[in-house]
């Protein structure tokens, strides 16, 4: 920063939206240029309007390289405020200020005045980010030549794309190869389709743009997004080369039925779904006991699944596919029945006429209940026994072929299970006698199914698949975040996403896509994904420093971080996402952006005046989450919801970010409490950083002991996680904290 | 498993619901929007939802032995308010035909009743049985030595034949119906037992007596919202019968009873006379109740129902006997201005003629009732009675 050209600040009022009214703006201007030693301060009526952007403009053009606007929420006309060459600092005088506290008060006036210290504390110490440029290969690699992988791989080349797609079998089609009809894809969603594999098959053969190994695997893949070097088998001989992006779509295994011997699997009558589909693509449904045609058909749903011992989740196509089954069976045979035995049948998307349909057939017979067992009877005839039905509390339905309708399993690998399980296994190589010796058995035996699981065989420190989050699906937080995964540029399609169906797939291998297209157009830029989108700033490590201490290559979100030897991170900047979780981690406070870091952040803290003890105006820190907290307290402004004055917000990156060094300096410095807000972790976690806030949760025990060092109370110190949606309850939360704060006393280290 | 119920499901009943009246049954997905919208269902096990997946699995014997498929009205709020369009009160007005039919003796017979092509058929059994009684009429009025008849039709169908005719008749058809209910009432109570909740709350009689007062007022019927005005329709047309009923009851009595019991008949009455007044009127609410429940089937078909063969005949044929019985006596008048001047000529055969095609239809009414919709007065008040005695509406829905 310092070999730049010499900073020049101005700083900008804005006076539009009650800001005039509320404060005194005069005392501000005071504030910046005898205290805060800035020389240029202007005010303006109405600064986003186009004469104040052309007065900034001015100021701009006339050599200021660094603006702190005082005006709205950063989230409220960034684009206005962006001028080239210049680094922009918002000071959020209107959500945070003069819409949440009394107009014209001395502490209002005092919180304004501190906002601006900070805002100035700040911009001081930032520059514009030099993004880091890194040379970026456009290829994707398209992982599994089912429905999802070819789409994947057709989708990409239609927006320019090269693909390569690698498909284990010998031939491209995965499950489409095994079903005779597919569910309906276009209204009225009646009746099942054809399958059409053929021509896509040849479409994908005749593209130039798409390179196919069949029979393959992949031995390795290691670099970053835009960098990955892939090696592959394929048909025997190795193959090398180079891919931006990957798209993951490996796809599911049907559930194994052998684990569902109460349901009758091992007697002879007793077929899965997928055997099935085999029936209905040879035009027969003979019993495998004596071959005669099965005329009473019964379809047990959910086999095996929204089961704890076995599949938790709903695989949301086997209704369908019973459905499905159901009509062609009587279509091949008019005299067969079927019955339809369910928990509840669920159509989802468009399939409801689908249901309707089978509903309309008077030899298709549906009943609720739980399918308790299936016997064998004489003659190899089936009974299948059900509980809590709608007929009766107990009955028993007489088959000649039972049906299970089993779920679906991802063809996933757990990259952070086989990471531990391979770590474990070196501990006891080393042969050392100890309590580690007894984990390391412990996780061995407990992550044992892991063992050569992988199937992407990456060469990052945190393992060599992506990480698995709920089932074994290496999702993300669809909801908030689709598509995204904790492995930058590599996204997941299809059902070792999700269970989908083929429709769904092929909406899902388009959206992953588009992700990957995305990521490499970002990495080429030198800026992230999401969910700091376009950030070009980039974590530097102050290497000589590190101790090797792991904390950050193991706590990384995003496995972006790899290892040398000793242990020293080895950063990759296109698979970082910005979040500063290293930062937080590390105890030696080497890693820093250059417009947040743990310098920058601890001079905002120190910027501002702490009353003193005789004048009963506490001083209490919030770090705020910039994800989800900040964006609800400008809700909470916008609805006028009053906060304590006393309070003094510092937008964060993540609540991870948060290193622990920030605490003890606000608490020496005279602070009263601090307050730290982030995004909700857990199993349905919205942290935009996956395990931030959890992060925090386990350095709270740090936190803890620091206070105890300093022989304060525990609760100056509070962490709170809460969603978008809950400006009301942070508001609560704040004059709540207020409220025990005062309660508790001031801090006795004020000057 | 012990206490397991074996599912089998029997297709020709199912088919015979869905082709009489039930066609939208197998849409039914069992939300259970029917059992809560209807005013009359209650207790552990509401209508009509169990009846709907026992109807859609043919299951025949849970039906047959099923008191709440006779306690609905088919008012159609379920109909009207089913997401699916599965309208269980028509089905259940589908199972209520396929009950009469299952305790019918002989079974055939109700098949034939109730089929619209076969029924005129069915007519020309009265016409020859009739024929015969008239052909007999001399000689037996000479092997006897009746007197003279009274009365202007007495000129052509005797009194005593008529009432000796009819009466042969229905005593046949109350054992006819009688076995029915008894088997009706047999099944019921097995069906309970077996499920292990028979436990009778109330004595027969006060059964009885509850649900006779529930009939007179119409009670149940009136909690319907939907099809409101069907229990307006009914109600007309039940105390147009009753007072029918009642009034030739009272006829048969005073020509026949009174004179041995030493008091003058009154027969035939004036036409200012209370049971003509009764009489008359009766024939008019009656004929009102059957068109207005004819027009509701064609206007409100949503409401009421498109109706089946088994309805609509039974609603033809009871208005058809209340204007032939109408025109009966007004040609009478027309036939015959004076007292006891019956002229032979061209009005008389006319009215000789609609009486007969009266006494025609009175039989299709009266002697097919175990195999028609007219069997219902004894199902259904079965059915309520059994409800009232087994206390199985007590338990309210949940």
């Amino acid at each position: 920063m310092d070999e730049k050209k010499e900073k020049k600040v101005a700083v900008w009022i804005c006076k539009g939206c009650e800001i005039g009214e509320a404060l005194d703006i005069e005392a501000i201007e005071k504030v910046v240029i005898s205290e805060c030693k800035v020389e240029l301060c202007r005010r303006h009526s109405f600064l986003c309007g186009d004469e104040g952007v052309e007065l900034i403009q001015k100021d701009v053009q006339e050599g200021v390289n660094t603006l702190v606007i005082a005006a709205c929420s950063p989230r409220c006309n960034a684009d206005t405020f962006t001028f080239d060459g210049c680094f922009t600092d918002r000071v959020n005088l209107r959500e945070h200020v003069v819409w949440s506290h009394s107009p014209n008060d001395e502490d209002t006036q005092m919180l304004a005045e501190d906002y601006l210290r900070i805002g100035i504390a700040r911009a001081k110490r930032t520059d514009i980010p030099e993004p880091v440029l890194e040379e970026v290969d456009k290829t994707i690699l398209v992982v599994g030549g089912g429905q999802s992988g070819m789409t994947a791989a057709l989708e990409a080349t239609c927006a320019g794309s090269d693909v390569v797609l690698v498909e284990k079998e010998a031939q491209l089609g995965g499950w489409l190869k095994n079903f005779s009809r597919l569910f309906p894809k276009k209204p009225p969603y009646r009746d099942p389709e054809p399958v059409d594999l053929e021509s896509r098959i040849k479409e994908i053969e005749e593209n130039d743009k798409i390179t196919v190994y069949l029979g393959a695997a992949i031995a390795k893949i290691s670099g970053q997004p835009g960098q990955f070097d892939v090696s592959i088998k394929s048909n025997g001989s190795a193959i090398d080369f180079r891919v931006g992006a990957i798209v993951q779509a490996t796809g599911w295994k049907p559930y194994d039925a052998s684990k569902l011997g109460h349901l009758g699997y091992g007697s002879q009558n007793v077929i899965t779904n997928v055997q099935m589909e085999e029936f209905l693509a040879s035009g027969k449904i003979n019993r495998p006991s004596d071959n005669k045609p099965a005329k009473r058909i019964a379809f047990v749903q959910c086999a095996g699944s929204r089961d704890q011992e076995h599949l938790p989740y709903c695989s949301a196509v086997c209704c369908r596919v019973t459905l499905k089954q159901a009509m062609l069976a009587r279509e091949l045979d008019g005299e067969t029945q079927a019955y339809v035995l369910y928990k509840d049948i669920r159509t989802p998307g468009q399939y409801e006429d689908f249901y309707r349909r089978a509903q309309e057939d008077s030899e298709i017979f549906f009943t609720k209940g739980e399918v308790i067992s299936v016997e064998e009877t004489t003659g190899s005839n089936l009974i299948v026994n059900m509980e809590d039905t709608l007929i009766d509390k107990q009955i028993q339905v007489e088959a000649d072929l039972v049906v299970l309708a089993t779920g679906m399993v991802p063809i996933a690998a757990d990259g952070e299970a086989i990471r531990q399980y391979q770590d474990a296994q070196a501990v006891i190589e080393t042969g050392e006698e100890g309590a580690q010796l007894e984990a390391a058995k412990e996780t061995v035996e407990k992550l044992k199914d892991h063992e050569g699981t992988d199937i992407l065989h990456l060469t990052y420190r945190q393992g060599p698949d992506m990480p698995a989050l709920k089932y074994g699906f290496p999702d993300s937080h669809f909801i908030c975040f689709p598509y995204e995964t904790r492995r930058t540029g590599i996204y997941a399609a299809g059902c070792v996403r999700a269970p989908n169906d083929m429709d769904a797939c092929r909406e899902d291998a388009q959206g992953a896509t588009l992700k990957a297209i995305q990521c490499l157009d970002l990495a080429s830029r030198g800026a992230t994904v999401h969910p700091r989108w376009e950030d070009m700033t980039c974590p530097d490590f102050l290497l000589h420093r590190c101790t090797q201490c792991k904390r950050c290559t193991e706590e990384c979100p995003f496995g972006s971080l790899d290892e040398d030897e000793k242990a020293t991170p080895m950063p990759n900047p296109t698979r970082c996402r910005r979040c500063g979780i290293c930062m937080g981690a590390c105890p030696e406070r080497i890693v820093s952006f250059n417009d947040y870091s743990v310098e920058i952040v601890g001079q905002m803290i120190k910027s501002i005046e702490v009353p003193d003890e005789f004048e009963e105006k506490p001083r209490l820190l919030g770090l705020l989450c910039e994800n989800d907290a900040y964006p609800a307290l400008d809700t909470a402004g916008l609805k006028r919801l009053q906060h304590s004055a006393f309070i003094r917000f510092i937008p964060i990156r993540c609540l991870g970010s948060v290193n622990i060094v920030w605490v003890a300096d606000a608490l020496s410095k005279g602070y009263d409490g601090i307050l730290m807000v982030g995004c909700k972790s857990g199993d349905d976690y919205q942290c935009h950083f996956i395990r931030g806030s959890e992060l925090m949760g386990t350095r709270g025990e740090n936190i803890r002991e620091k206070l105890k060092q300093l022989a304060l109370e525990e609760e100056r110190v509070r962490v709170e996680e809460i969603s978008i949606s809950e400006y009301g309850k942070l508001v609560e939360i704040i004059n709540e904290f207020a409220e025990q704060i005062d309660e508790v006393g001031l801090n006795p280290f004020k000057d | 498993m012990p206490d397991s119920y074996l599912v089998k499901p029997d297709g020709e009943f199912l088919h015979s619901i869905l082709d009489e009246g039930g066609e939208d049954l197998k849409k039914c997905f069992q939300c259970a929007t029917c059992s809560v919208v209807c005013e009359l269902s209650t207790g552990r096990k509401p209508f009509p939802r169990k009846e709907m997946i026992w109807a859609q699995w043919g299951l025949k014997d849970k039906l047959m032995a099923d008191p709440d498929v006779w306690q609905c009205y088919q008012c159609n709020d379920c109909s009207t308010q089913c997401p699916r369009g599965a309208r269980p009160g028509d089905v259940l007005a589908a199972l209520r035909k396929q009950s009469v039919q299952h305790y019918a003796v002989p079974q055939f017979l109700s098949s034939w009743v109730n089929n619209t092509k076969r029924f005129p058929l069915m007519l020309l059994v009265p016409v020859v049985l009739l024929a015969v009684a008239l052909g007999l009429r001399g000689p037996v009025e000479k092997l006897l030595s009746f007197g003279e008849p009274h009365g202007f039709y007495a000129g052509f169908f005797p009194h005593w034949l008529i009432i000796g005719f009819y009466s042969f008749f229905t005593g046949l058809v109350t054992l006819v119906a009688a076995a029915g209910v008894l088997r009706f009432w047999q099944a019921m109570k097995a069906a309970d037992e077996s499920s292990g909740t028979y436990a009778p709350k109330l004595g027969i009689v006060s059964s009885v007596i509850n649900t006779l007062k529930s009939i007179f007022v119409h009670d149940k019927f009136g909690k319907c919202t939907d099809n409101a005005s069907r229990r307006l329709s009914h109600l007309f047309a039940f105390y147009g019968f009753t007072a029918l009923f009642v009034v030739t009851a009272w006829a048969a009595f005073d020509l026949h009873v009174m004179p041995f019991l030493g008091i003058d008949s009154f027969y035939p009455f004036g036409l200012l006379h209370p049971i003509k007044i009764l009489a008359n009127a009766g024939c008019v609410v009656l004929i009102y109740g059957c068109v207005k429940a004819l027009s509701d089937r064609k206007n409100r078909e949503a409401e009421s129902g498109a109706g089946i063969s088994f309805d609509m005949i039974f609603l033809w044929l009871l208005l058809i006997v209340a204007v032939t019985g109408l025109c009966t006596e007004i040609l009478r008048f027309i036939a015959d201005p004076g007292e006891h001047s019956a002229g032979a000529g061209g009005p008389q055969y006319a009215a000789f003629g609609v009486y007969f095609i009266h006494l025609v239809f009175v039989f299709g009414l009266l002697v097919y009732l175990p195999y028609s919709k007219f069997s219902h007065i004894v199902y259904r008040t079965t059915a309520l009675v059994y409800a009232e005695h087994s206390g199985r509406n007590e338990v309210e829905k949940t």
